[in-house]
């Protein structure tokens, strides 16, 4: 359409005369526009659906009902929740032990001296070293570590959610949000973030209020994730779980895990009580939640989706980012300075900050390498560990992984890097409380906009992992 | 010392230095910065003061100002210096007058000051007593056109959250109108519309009591002990202090409202097992909250039952037009209704 | 996985081609709108092929999901909005779905409804109708309503909206062919859609409108959902005021002249 200039403009002010007629217009037909359209709207509603539907009359055994007044009544609710999340704890831990130790004997103990001895017929020896040795093993470490619990853990998540049992979980814990003066929907993001954080923090559109979605935002990190999920795991079962005699230890194991998802709720009712009464200030406002009907969860069906929609896109994610994390971790192991490597020299500058909160400069170093992705903290320790061994004259090339053949052999490396009950405790808490993952910390810029906000929600935790840390040692060492 | 670690420990010093004296971004050029705006804002604040004396026709002085600014009065007096020099103030007749030019300036800060203060009642979950403390933030930070386009976003609004008309883009605003509550005799049957927000203590008695601008209320006593007034069935026993800071029109109701006439349950009441039929919604709900109610098919004449109470009793699960939906007490507390006559089972 | 159960669809429908991801070119554009929890993903699921994940909670899809299937000769790429309960409450995912029906001009707009409870649900669909003339009405979950005792009578329905209903139960397969088939017909034209329009029952509400209505077709005399965007300027909506504003709304009017019968516009 060609307009000339003229036409235009006239068409311009004719369009703001509408807009102000609309305006003035407004004040002759009151206040409450909206409610009488939708009382309305719900009337034809009602017409219409007083004709066309019949009922039979005839009383049904309301099965849903019964199961709700006993899933989310007022005294059940609770237990009934700490009980179905222990469950799946519970089997994800037992459940994972086997595959994780035969995928380890594939992957690692046999798999990659065959390809090493390949690759160094003709690439040259760096080459080899760079490929093999720092990003297939890396990489592979995390098929190793994280597939079996992830595999077992998402379905059984994606079986309660699909069976609408998280929306009971919000209307559970919505009295304690309220008294922290957030949103009971956080209850929602925050189970969000079980999966991935940074879905969460999206997920946090469906919080009106921006008050207490900056609060919902903030506090998600709080919600341990897929990437956290199997340190967590891994973790709790090598050094927890082994202070108990062997029958219980899968049961204690499964405690440690859900103590540490039960500290980091606990962290968020504190988190969002300290931002509500400081720099959020304000009260709870509402909280209209819909509870849907329960819908029996296509067994099959869910566990397909979730494998392919969840497990295979985090490890895919976790690959992706391991492989040049391990290409970094190797070069920083191979190029020296001085008489030392890079990486040698970073655990040194780290270790007397680790030394202070009861970790060491391999694990700080390990969270730097692994800001990325999570998923690779547990890959990144234990390929520094096994550098920081070497360099101790245990070894012999630097960077390349030691190579344990069951979980049992990296509770020895552990051992040999001076690990205690009390390192496995520590990064227990650290890996709940410490930064987001760098993709978490991009999706929270998109979504608020803001640089202040990104920064208080990367740096909050982090400097609350650390004061946590710090006095959980401090006093151990007194202690014992 | 070691090299390396030297290095290191050097790096971060320079980050450090950066971070401090980077041009415009650094902390010292923000510092530098905000004194100019410190300026501005006392400037803007003397000229809302000025405004203020002039709506309400209280004589100005030195001594009123500074009180009113929490200043000093050699810093008044300078920033009334400032303003004549602006040429928004001008000393005549022994006292300080607005320009025609600083009445208009200080209407936009007005506007969006009330503006400001109607949007986070009505979208945020800021809580009342905060909502003045933050406008006087915000009043120093928005232009014009953002103001204009909040205006829009808000739907056009005509009165702030405490009844206190926000001027408009042309900075046209009523007259002021109306009395006080201790003005009323006993027996009135009136509307509240306008609570005082200033001073804050006297404004959180107040809304604490639940009152709000549009609300019902018949003056039972008025005398000069206590003022006490009757709305949503319950009586309410105000000091005249705190009365003072309630206006109500000039010219009485014929009639109590229905609202205020008939006593009446809100959905917070009912008890299991119970039928309840929606009245209305307070008003006292509004925006994106009143619009999240009626989405989920809470509007007059919908049946609901309460079905299920979370830990603690705080949110209920209620019926309503066949789906569950979860409230907490203080919203089902705006929901006015009946219980319905007739008594039902609960569906089986 | 159970092949039976994943196939079912495919059994039924054997005109039916899923695409899933691969929409090069389509030939019509269909919305998939609806409330949360009426089985709109399950809905979405069973068109296209795709495996989106349906999790059981309000406001779960807060993005939309695209997907595309083939039926008869036609390609149609299919749009899954966030679910919602209303249009007027001016929230995110609400100005999503409502932007994408408005401006985004699909050929149909599936609406997907919980026969449970049809009356909360005939809300939105109602709300819908203001601003889309071409819909279809997917009458989801009857088998749970059938359990519940209650029966809908789907052909008066359809007189009452003035648009196509069908009974589905799409987590079995049911009646997707019968959507596809409704779908087609709306897109192509061989179905007329005469959506009801709720009126105002409010005198001075309807007068204002009405001045505003005049207004608004002095500047585009074939805008088709003018009443509707009158009273979203009467309660001051800054999408709608800014579409005016840089023009966005005279697109609206392009080719509407062609698609809404002009002796239906006189008589109504």
């Amino acid at each position: 359409m060609n307009k000339s200039s003229g036409p235009h403009e006239e068409n311009n002010r004719a369009i703001e005369e509408l807009l102000s007629n609309a305006r003035d217009l407004r004040w002759t037909v009151g206040d409450d526009i909206h409610d009488q359209l939708l009382k309305n709207i719900y009337e034809q509603a009602a017409d219409i659906s007083d004709k066309v539907v019949r009922h039979d009359g005839k009383k049904r055994y309301d099965w849903d009902q019964k199961l709700d007044r006993f899933l989310t009544g007022r005294w059940t609710g609770l237990p009934m929740m700490l009980i179905l999340l222990s469950l799946v704890f519970w089997i994800t831990i037992v459940g994972s032990n086997y595959p994780s130790a035969m995928l380890s004997g594939l992957l690692i103990d046999s798999l990659h001296p065959l390809l090493k001895n390949f690759f160094s017929g003709f690439l040259p020896a760096w080459m080899s070293g760079l490929l093999i040795d720092g990003m297939y093993l890396t990489s592979a470490w995390v098929v190793a570590v994280m597939l079996p619990p992830m595999a077992i853990f998402f379905p059984l998540f994606t079986l309660l959610e699909d069976f609408g049992y998280l929306p009971r979980i919000a209307f559970n814990l919505d009295g304690l949000f309220r008294k922290a003066g957030a949103h009971g929907k956080q209850a929602l993001t925050m189970t969000m973030g079980y999966g991935c954080n940074a879905a969460g923090v999206v997920a946090t559109r469906i919080i009106d209020s921006p008050r207490e979605r900056l609060i919902a935002i903030i506090t998600n990190n709080f919600s341990l994730c897929n990437g956290r999920w199997p340190t967590q795991i891994l973790i709790a079962s090598l050094f927890i779980g082994a202070v108990a005699p062997p029958a219980l230890s899968g049961i204690v194991a499964a405690g440690a895990v859900i103590a540490v998802a039960l500290l980091g709720i606990f962290f968020t009712f504190i988190t969002s009580w300290g931002l509500s009464k400081t720099i959020l200030r304000g009260e709870a406002s509402a909280f209209s939640l819909e509870l849907p009907p329960y819908r029996p969860p296509r067994f099959w069906q869910t566990l397909y989706t979730s494998l392919i929609d969840r497990t295979a896109i985090v490890l895919w994610r976790a690959v992706i980012f391991a492989m040049p994390a391990g290409a970094v971790i190797w070069l920083i192991s191979n190029i020296t300075v001085g008489d030392l490597s890079l990486a040698e020299w970073f655990i040194r500058a780290l270790d007397p900050l680790g030394g202070l909160v009861g970790l060491n400069g391999v694990i700080l170093l390990a969270f730097i390498v692994a800001i990325p992705a999570n998923e690779i903290v547990i890959p990144s320790i234990l390929m520094l560990t096994v550098l920081s061994l070497n360099l101790h004259g245990m070894g012999t090339g630097a960077g390349v992984l030691f190579e344990p053949d069951s979980l049992n052999s990296y509770m020895q490396l552990f051992h040999q890097a001076n690990w205690t009950l009390l390192t496995a405790v520590n990064l227990m808490l650290f890996s709940l409380l410490h930064n987001p993952c760098s993709t978490t910390i991009y999706t929270i810029y998109k979504e608020t906009g803001s640089w202040k906000w990104t920064m208080v929600s990367t740096f909050l935790p982090l400097a609350l992992g650390f004061i946590v840390i710090f006095f959980v040692t401090q006093w151990a060492r007194i202690a014992f | 010392m070691n090299p390396i670690l030297l290095l290191i420990d050097g790096t971060l010093i320079l980050i450090l230095l950066a971070l401090i004296f980077w041009p415009e971004k650094g902390i010292w050029a923000r510092i530098r910065e905000a004194r100019v705006r410190r300026q501005r804002i006392l400037l803007e604040d003397t000229l809302k003061q000025l405004y203020d004396h002039e709506y309400y026709q209280k004589p100005v002085s030195i001594a009123s100002l500074a009180g009113a600014l929490n200043l000093s009065q050699e810093k008044t007096t300078r920033a009334l210096q400032s303003l004549a020099q602006l040429k928004l103030a001008v000393f005549s007749g022994g006292q300080w007058h607005l320009t025609a030019e600083g009445r208009g300036y200080a209407l936009r800060i007005l506007r969006i000051h009330r503006l400001w203060e109607r949007y986070l009642a009505d979208e945020t979950g800021v809580s009342e007593a905060e909502w003045h403390r933050r406008a006087e933030k915000r009043e120093h930070d928005l232009t014009m056109d953002e103001a204009d386009r909040l205006s829009e976003t808000l739907g056009y609004p005509v009165y702030d959250p405490h009844g206190d008309p926000i001027p408009n883009r042309f900075g046209e605003l009523p007259p002021k109108s109306g009395r006080p509550l201790t003005a009323a005799q006993p027996g009135t049957h009136t509307t509240i519309v306008h609570l005082e927000d200033e001073p804050a203590i006297l404004f959180e008695q107040l809304s604490a009591e639940g009152l709000y601008p549009g609300m019902a209320v018949t003056v039972l006593e008025n005398n000069d002990e206590r003022v006490v007034i009757k709305g949503e069935g319950k009586k309410i026993t105000l000091a005249p202090v705190v009365a003072a800071n309630i206006t109500i029109p000039v010219e009485e109701a014929k009639e109590a409202e229905e609202a205020e006439k008939e006593p009446f349950l809100t959905l917070a009441d009912v008890r299991e097992g119970e039928a309840a039929e929606v009245i209305g919604i307070s008003p006292q709900c509004r925006g994106m909250q009143r619009r999240r109610l009626m989405d989920l098919g809470i509007l007059p004449g919908s049946v609901i039952t309460r079905e299920l109470e979370s830990m603690g009793g705080d949110p209920v699960a209620y019926n309503v037009r066949g789906a569950l939906i979860a409230l907490r007490r203080d919203q089902a507390r705006l929901i006015r209704v009946k219980i319905k006559k007739e008594h039902h089972e609960p569906q089986l | 996985m159970n092949p039976n159960c994943e196939s079912c669809a495919v059994h039924n429908s054997n005109h039916l081609r899923r695409l899933g991801l691969d929409m090069g070119s389509f030939d019509y554009m269909v919305a998939l709108a609806g409330n949360p929890n009426t089985g709109k993903s399950t809905v979405f699921n069973a068109l296209t092929g795709l495996k989106q994940h349906t999790g059981n909670w309000p406001g779960k899809t807060v993005t939309r999901a695209e997907g595309g299937f083939a039926y008869g000769d036609k390609r149609f790429k299919l749009v899954d909005l966030p679910g919602t309960y209303s249009l007027l409450s001016t929230s995110v995912d609400e100005e999503v779905a409502r932007d994408f029906i408005l401006f985004g001009r699909p050929d149909v707009t599936v609406i997907v409804a919980d026969a449970t409870r049809l009356e909360r649900n005939l809300n939105l669909t109602l709300q819908i109708l203001k601003i889309t003339r071409r819909a279809v009405l997917a009458l989801n979950l009857i088998d749970e309503a059938r359990r519940h005792g209650v029966s809908i009578d789907d052909r008066a329905l359809s007189r009452e909206l003035g648009i196509p209903v069908v009974p589905m139960a799409a987590r079995q397969g049911d009646g997707v062919d019968a959507l596809l088939k409704m779908i087609h017909e709306v897109a192509t034209g061989s179905y007329v859609c005469r959506p009801r329009q709720v009126k105002n029952k409010n005198r001075k509400l309807e007068r204002a409108v009405q001045k505003l209505v005049e207004q608004i077709h002095a500047l585009y005399p074939v805008l088709p959902n003018a009443d509707w965007l009158a009273l979203r300027l009467l309660e001051g909506d800054e999408r709608i005021i800014g579409a005016f504003r840089n023009g966005t709304i005279s697109e609206l009017t392009r080719g509407e002249a062609l698609q809404t019968p002009a002796v239906e516009k006189v008589y109504e």
